[in-house]
């Protein structure tokens, strides 16, 4: 036996779930190679650490508190309640989302309307005032035209 | 201290609607139950989180459970299932279950050794098998848990994770090669 396959004994031996022969072959190169022998032995430590590990207790009370929670489940049972408050909800979610986008909408409609009149009317020139005849520009006015008939 | 009935005993009484009898598969199972998670998870609070939903989850399926297979290896089969869930929990939900270094607490132990010397050794093996159980895979650790501090047979640790025998012999052997490195300085030869 080889130091690899040994290497891959090491654990199926220690459960003794090796056969005969595997077993004897694997006693066998342990015996005349220091370090198969020494990696058999470090295995052997590493268990011995886990054969020693604290066994943990359940804290006091324990029992109780599962029993108490079984118990408040069961007292709990089936219920629409949760059900009808889920369903409510959504529907005030629904009630606030719609809301908003047909406000949304109507706003809008209504904005666009004043804004469209605006751009057309911007293109005529009927928001000029005419300018007033006793005004400094109307005495401007009425001397060039006069000097134009001449 | 009052007798605990056997297995089937408790099934049987509560299957026939006496609820009780789930006390006695509590009391029966709540230290094994509660090791196992304790080493899965390495963190009290979540030990015990991950101990009470096992017994919770196996009182509602219990009028479904199979008397062929062990109540003990359905009981881990849950535990395991529960810690490695418990392990998925978002960071969100886990981040105020660590120490302030970042590391999960490691669990305190109550000494039972006589010399201080010896107390201070103990916690320092104890300490370095939890990181090194830490360090591996849930599947992994869910094994060598079984296997080398519950003591289950392959058989039966092949029956609690659901997988072959031959998956559980090279998941036993990775397992042990990776917690020889990590537990280097306690195991190696001088």
């Amino acid at each position: 036996m080889n130091c690899s396959k040994t290497h891959k004994l090491i654990s199926p031996y220690i459960d003794g779930e090796l056969q005969v022969r595997d077993r004897e072959a694997f006693e066998s190169h342990i015996k005349s190679c220091r370090a198969c022998s020494r990696a058999f032995e470090e295995a052997r430590n590493m268990l011995h650490l886990f054969a020693h590990g604290e066994k943990f207790k359940a804290p006091y009370g324990f029992s109780t508190r599962v029993i108490a929670n079984i118990t408040s489940e069961k007292a709990k049972g089936f219920s629409w309640i949760p059900m009808v408050t889920r369903s409510a909800e959504v529907l005030v979610l629904l009630v606030i989302i719609f809301t908003g986008i047909i406000s949304g909408t109507f706003l809008s409609d209504r904005l666009m309307a004043e804004k469209k009149t605006l751009i057309r009317a911007s293109f005529f020139l009927d928001i000029f005032e005419p300018t007033p005849p006793d005004s400094l520009g109307g005495v401007y006015l009425a001397m060039t035209e006069v000097g134009d008939e001449k | 201290m009052p007798e605990i009935p056997d297995d089937l005993n408790i099934i049987n009484r509560f299957k026939n609607g006496d609820v009780l009898a789930f006390e006695d598969v509590v009391m029966k199972y709540r230290d094994r139950i509660y090791n196992l998670c304790s080493y899965m998870l390495g963190n009290v609070q979540d030990a015990e989180d991950a101990a009470q939903d096992t017994f919770l989850k196996a009182y509602r399926s219990l009028n479904d459970f199979k008397p062929k297979a062990s109540l003990y290896t359905w009981l881990y089969r849950i535990a395991v299932n529960t810690c490695i869930d418990h392990k998925r929990r978002p960071f969100f939900e886990s981040i105020f279950r660590r120490s302030d270094t970042g590391e999960e607490m490691v669990i305190e132990h109550p000494s039972t050794s006589p010399s201080p010397e010896k107390v201070y050794d103990s916690k320092q093996i104890q300490d370095a098998l939890q990181e090194a159980l830490r360090k591996l895979s849930p599947k992994m650790r869910a094994v060598i848990v079984l296997k080398e501090l519950e003591g289950l047979s392959y058989e039966e640790i092949a029956d609690t994770l659901d997988i072959s025998i031959g998956t559980v012999k090279s998941r036993i052997s990775r397992a042990r090669d990776d917690l020889k490195v990590s537990l280097k300085d306690f195991t190696e030869q001088k």
